[in-house]
């Protein structure tokens, strides 16, 4: 069977290329990323936090309650007792330790649904990418707010805030 | 656990089900009978029932002549109402919901919502029923009863007043069951608090049973406090190797580790209680002193070595020994290290200097106990001699006096120093110390005496007269052999029992104190001659023996004579200590060997009535720490071509098969509730 | 009808209270004529003379008396419940103050007729002149023969002593009296069908017969008169015999114990008392605080009689009657009930510790002015799921005044919860 030049060839590109030509009034909606980032949608649920109260006071207790609600078992608390010479959170416990493996997680945001206390938050900081494993166990250290509302300030790339 | 009843049975009927039930069992228990539950808080099936929660109320008729059911106007507590003829009992209606969701609301008014720091939270009996009967929402608007947290009530238990729902079973445990008393109510109404006198300190020998059957967190461990959450643990069956008596416990762990004992029901043994020390007693398990490699002496100081390095030397040294090596094994070595380590000495080292008594003299062999733990629930009494019971045996203490306490049993004590078997014993008789042989005597001739009808009016009168009407077992600990007169005092005492027509029980104080009798890891046993503890201590001290075996024991704290002790580790030539942890007789080692704990490795124990209980690994062991058994199975292997030892199991097959006290013990059976080893005078005549 | 003074007619006579006095006017009649009768006789009298108990429940005393073992194997006990702490009564006090040894005749009557061998009065610890009379009373019987061995010659022996309480209102209920006889927590214990009843296995596990200071007192005239007589009075009413003794107290000229017939009107005991002070009748509390509350409308229908009461809504209890005027604020008056009821909670058991707790403090909200619509049907509910639900009697004493007052004067609940403050003006 013969290919007809104008009906298997160039017909098709032609039409290919039409549908080129008709998109290129509309508006672009690739972004140039890292230089770009786009808006995030309200519930997306990346990085955690161990958020703070205003006092400055640590909310986390040490309860394990998202350990225990975690599917992927990717968090790991100890808690310990507080003293009135070492306070980290208002009642009797804190968490001593708390760790998450992030490259277990799977971002379902259970562990915040079974806070009682709403420390533990998922944010918008999705740029989580490392070169160790290590790494990827976040500490209390990395977890816990610097002062209180941190976690709620809104999340600027990486890449833009070195520039 | 109710016992088995003569009660005859009568007809009842719940939630429309007809069934037969010996009559006076409690509905609470009734119920269960159909596989139904019904929600309690104060109600323990070991105690007596109070129904002070009103968790468990039932509408409850009776069945007219003609066939209807006429209900009572007010709901009954099912946990106080026994069972008789023609009661109709609804446990499902829309009005026993109600009240359900009633009384949960009261307890939840003033309970706090801290169950996420809550110890109990997650096993917690009140989450669970709200969870299932409860309402969803409080009405209470008003502010909770405050009180006091976290209050430190002794070392080992917290009390957390707030978080208390005024149930008792806490203070009716110390009144029924440990019968110290020290926990009582004070204060009424809603300002009900369940402490200790002033709040002094919480003493009781078996406080820990407190936390376990408290239905909230009021009462919670403070060894295990914030430790971790129900669903972080892992938890195995094990033995509790404290003491002789052999407890049921679970080992609860976190990430390998042992961070809780809990009691595990076994009605044989311990029920379902644990003393303090078995309870709280395991800490060293995670000590940081942990023996963790095998260390070989290189002039002053240890190297690390590997275990083909140290079997080649223990071997140079102990192989075909003889008569100038010897071997003490401890008491928390299993039947299968025991077994194994007993054929080295005998086929590998050629020697029978090996021993497991650490008492000041070594005598003869006694006859092994004849009593059982259950059985002494059934007797008219006891005789306990020389043994501060709560101390040393403390779930016999804790039998005994349920003994008491249930069917009126008349104990006599007789000891040197105030006991705490005193409280309930019908005569408690003192002896000065060292005078123990002549207190028996006096004791034995009182026994002739009224045997032969006489009447007298001494000291002993009533001591003997009691004996003489209940005919208890004897039961005394190898302690004696640590008195001055051992040998007069045990043949005082068989005399009585033989005037009395009893059995003479010298329990065993080591976790497996008896399976080491029964495996003759003795040097006069299965015909041999050999030298005992003291003789091997002294002959090390002397130089004619020259290599010296210690199996999980360290002499300085086992042994009573120190000095000597310490001449004969000085003196003796190559030292081999096996260990669990850095005792101090590991500083004298040649080499040493770390073994698993008890719970880090398959094994058996025998416990004081002789019933040998299996239990498999539960907790990771340190670094490159073996079972004892192993090592002992690689040894006789490099020393002669053989068939190895592989698992515990296999090795206790086999002492079945050889050891004639073990015939017929299987592991399967030795793992769920024991094997009890030799015949037993039928249980009992007491029951009639 | 009206007053009938058979215990109190020598109330005011001190020489009653001495032994020659009153054996002067009557007094150990009835406990000879006992001694010569056959035991079981005597109870049989008791059965005629309908007594029935006066602490509360009005249960027939002659059950009690015969369900002691005729067969003796223990020691058989005697109590009398002299721990009146129901707010509003008085009348035990002064019959043991008064008329001791009727109370001391009667007990011996009804050791007789049980085969007791040694009797405890239980007097509450504040009653103070109380127990120094009784204790004069029974040394004096002690010295004439009258208690210890061999009494009146008739071969019986019976010891009788006093215990004082130490303030605590559970301690009036039987089981938790017998408790603290004990030397135990004065907290209710097992009851029927839960457990055997005290008359098998009470104090000490022995045999144990408990009354009330006021039907002990009328054993004597039962005896010396004859059940017959003793039931010919109050005939009137439905089951109800002999005489009652009841505490009038509140807005009335001359409150104080006035002892009437069974079948007397209720409004006739509030003119025996002098009548209404400071306003006209608004409510009444017949039977001790711990009775439903009857309006002005009950009152007025209202006889005198353990059935006839019910059938208006109340009950006679005790007899601690309290009429209120028109000005007295009952959301305050059940406040302050409510109030008893917590804090003589014994704790033991959950609906009555955590319910009267509750109840009070929901009170004290509407009280405070801080009420919400909803706390009224909050209250009925609490009320319910104490009622019937807790371990002993006071529950059910805590809820009902409360549900009570709720429905018969609901509307002044209601003003307060909507206006945060009284319907009646202070008088």
């Amino acid at each position: 069977m013969a290919i007809d030049v104008i009906r298997d060839v160039a017909k098709p590109i032609l039409a290919g290329f039409g549908i080129t030509g008709r998109r290129l009034k509309h508006p672009k909606v690739t972004v140039q990323y890292p230089e770009q980032t786009r808006e995030q949608y309200p519930r997306t649920r990346w990085r955690h936090f161990l958020t703070r109260y205003e006092s400055g006071l640590e909310r986390c207790i040490g309860c394990s309650l998202c350990a225990g609600a975690c599917p992927a078992r990717c968090i790991y608390v100890e808690a310990a007792e507080n003293t009135d010479q070492e306070r980290y959170s208002p009642g009797e416990r804190y968490a001593k330790r708390y760790e998450i493996n992030m490259i277990r997680c799977i971002f379902c945001g259970y562990c915040q649904e079974a806070c009682p206390t709403g420390a533990i938050v998922l944010r918008k900081n999705f740029e989580l990418a490392d070169y160790k494993r290590e790494s990827f166990v976040y500490t209390k250290e990395m977890l816990l707010e610097e002062y209180p509302g941190q976690a709620d300030e809104p999340y600027v790339s990486i890449y833009q805030r070195q520039s | 656990m109710a016992r088995k009843t003569d009660a005859p049975p009568v007809n009842i009927t719940i939630n429309g089900i007809d069934l037969q039930v010996p009559k006076g069992e409690l509905i609470v228990e009734s119920v269960k009978r159909l596989g139904l539950e019904i929600p309690i808080f104060c109600y323990h099936p070991r105690m007596k029932p109070v129904g002070m929660c009103r968790m468990c109320l039932v509408e409850v008729g009776m069945k007219q002549p003609d066939g209807s059911v006429r209900k009572m106007p007010k709901p009954q507590a099912a946990c106080t109402l026994p069972a008789s003829e023609g009661l109709v009992i609804f446990t499902d209606t829309e009005q026993i919901h109600k009240d359900r969701k009633g009384v949960l609301e009261f307890l939840l008014i003033n309970h706090p919502l801290d169950c996420p720091i809550c110890d109990r939270g997650g096993e917690c009996p009140l989450q669970n029923n709200t969870l299932f009967y409860g309402p969803s929402t409080s009405r209470f608007v008003e502010m909770k009863r405050h009180a006091v947290k976290a209050y430190p009530l002794s070392k080992h238990v917290t009390l957390d007043l707030e978080r208390c729902i005024q149930c008792g079973r806490c203070v009716r445990f110390t009144e029924e069951i440990s019968g110290d008393a020290q926990l009582a109510f004070r204060h009424r109404g809603a300002e009900m608090q369940p402490v200790t006198f002033e709040l002094e300190e919480f003493t009781s020998k078996f406080s820990g049973n407190t936390i376990e059957i408290c239905p909230v967190g009021a009462l919670t461990s403070s060894h295990y406090r914030f430790r971790a959450r129900p669903w972080d643990l892992e938890t195995a069956p094990g033995i509790c190797t404290m003491c002789s008596n052999g407890c049921n416990v679970w080992f609860d762990r976190r990430k390998g580790k042992l961070v809780r004992i809990n009691g595990r029901t076994n009605e044989a043994v311990n029920e379902e209680w644990t003393c303090d020390k078995g309870k709280f007693g395991t800490d060293w398990m995670n000590n940081p002193r942990r023996a963790s490699d095998v260390k070989v002496r290189r002039g002053d100081g240890f190297s690390r070595a590997d275990w083909a390095e140290a079997y080649a030397e223990i071997l140079e040294r102990f192989r075909e020994g003889g008569h100038e090596v010897a071997g003490l094994a401890g008491p928390m070595l299993s039947n299968e290290d025991l077994y194994l380590l007993r054929r080295m000495f005998d086929e590998t080292f050629g020697s029978s200097n090996l021993d497991h008594r650490m008492t000041s003299v070594q005598g003869p062999a006694v006859e092994p106990p004849s009593f059982t733990i259950e059985g002494l629930e059934d007797e008219k009494g006891a005789f306990v001699f020389g043994a501060s019971l709560s101390d040393e045996s403390p779930i016999v203490y804790l039998r005994l006096r349920k003994a008491w306490y249930r069917q009126g049993a008349r104990i006599c004590v007789a000891t040197s120093r105030p006991d705490d078997a005193d409280a309930f014993a019908a005569v408690s008789v003192r002896y000065p110390q060292g005078g123990e042989a002549e207190f028996l005597r006096s004791l034995v001739a009182e026994l002739r005496v009224q045997l032969e009808g006489g009447r007298s009016f001494g000291e002993l009168a009533d001591l003997a007269s009691t004996l003489l009407e209940t005919r208890g077992p004897i039961l005394a600990t190898e302690s004696l052999w640590n008195l001055d007169q051992a040998g007069e005092v045990l043949a005082q005492l068989r005399l009585a029992a033989e005037l009395l027509g009893v059995s003479l029980n010298v329990m065993a104080l080591g976790a497996n104190g008896q399976g080491a009798e029964e495996l003759g890891v003795r040097p006069d046993a299965f015909d041999r001659t050999g030298l005992g503890t003291r003789q091997i201590l002294e002959a090390c001290a002397d130089g004619r023996i020259r290599a010296l075996w210690l199996a999980g024991v360290d002499p300085f704290e086992a042994f009573p004579d120190r000095s000597l002790v310490q001449r004969a580790l000085e003196n003796v030539e190559y030292l081999v200590v096996q260990t669990a942890l850095e005792t101090e007789a590991a500083a004298y080692a040649s080499v040493v060997l770390p073994i698993t704990a008890p719970g880090e490795s398959d094994g058996s124990f025998t416990n004081v009535e002789r019933r040998v209980q299996a239990f498999e690994k539960a907790v990771d062991p340190p670094a490159e720490a073996k079972p004892a058994w192993r090592v002992f199975s690689e040894l006789m292997v490099r020393a002669e071509p053989r068939t190895p030892h592989f698992s515990a199991r296999e090795i206790l097959a086999e002492i079945a098969r050889e050891v004639p006290a073990f015939q017929g013990v299987e592991w399967s059976a030795a793992r769920d509730g024991g094997v009890l080893l030799g015949a037993r005078r039928p249980l009992s005549r007491a029951r009639s | 009808m009206g007053e009938y003074k058979l215990l109190l007619r020598h109330s005011h006579d001190p020489a009653y209270a001495t032994l020659d006095g009153y054996q002067r006017l009557g007094g150990y009649e009835g406990l000879r004529k006992a001694l010569s009768m056959d035991r079981q006789q005597v109870i049989d009298e008791v059965k005629t003379s309908g007594l029935r108990g006066r602490g509360g429940a009005g249960f027939p005393a002659w059950i009690k008396w015969n369900g002691l073992p005729k067969q003796k194997t223990k020691p058989h006990y005697l109590i009398c419940n002299a721990d009146e702490g129901e707010p509003g009564t008085f009348k035990d006090k002064q019959l043991m103050e008064t008329c001791p040894f009727l109370v001391v005749e009667g007990m011996t009557i009804a050791a007789y007729a049980t085969q007791a061998d040694v009797g405890y009065i239980y007097i509450r610890g504040e009653f103070v002149d109380a127990a120094r009379s009784m204790r004069r009373a029974i040394d004096e019987a002690y010295r004439a023969g009258l208690l210890g061995k061999n009494i009146l010659g008739a071969g019986m022996d019976f010891e009788l002593h006093i215990h004082t309480g130490a303030g605590s209102y559970e301690c009036g209920e039987e089981s938790a009296l017998m408790s603290s006889l004990m030397g135990e927590r004065g907290m209710p214990r097992l009851k029927f069908p839960h457990a055997p009843l005290p008359t098998i296995s009470g104090l000490w596990d022995s045999p144990t017969l408990i009354n009330n200071v006021e039907t002990y007192a009328c054993a004597p005239f039962i005896l010396s008169n004859g059940g017959a007589w003793y039931a010919s009075i109050g005939a009137s009413t439905k089951n109800s015999r002999g005489t009652k003794i009841f505490s009038v107290s509140g807005h009335v000229r001359k409150p104080g114990n006035y002892e009437v017939e069974f079948g007397t009107p209720l409004m006739e005991l509030l003119e025996l008392a002098g009548g209404m002070k400071g306003g006209a009748l608004k409510a009444c509390v017949p039977g001790g605080s711990s009775v439903p509350i009857l309006d002005a409308e009950a009152c007025q229908k209202a006889i005198i009689g353990y059935e006839e009461m019910m059938e208006v809504g109340s009950m006679v209890g005790s007899g601690g009657c309290m009429f209120l005027n028109e000005h007295t604020d009952i959301v305050e008056f059940i406040w302050r009930t409510s109030m008893f009821y917590k804090d003589e909670s014994c704790g033991k058991c959950t609906p009555c510790r955590e319910g009267t707790r509750w109840m009070f403090l929901i009170l004290d909200r509407i009280k405070a002015g801080q009420g919400r619509p909803e706390d009224l049907q909050l209250l009925e509910d609490v009320c319910r799921q104490i009622d019937g639900r807790s371990f002993c009697g006071l529950g059910d004493a805590a809820a009902w005044p409360v549900a009570g007052a709720l429905k018969v004067f609901r509307h002044e609940f209601e003003h307060y919860v909507r206006h945060g403050r009284s319907l009646v003006a202070r008088g």
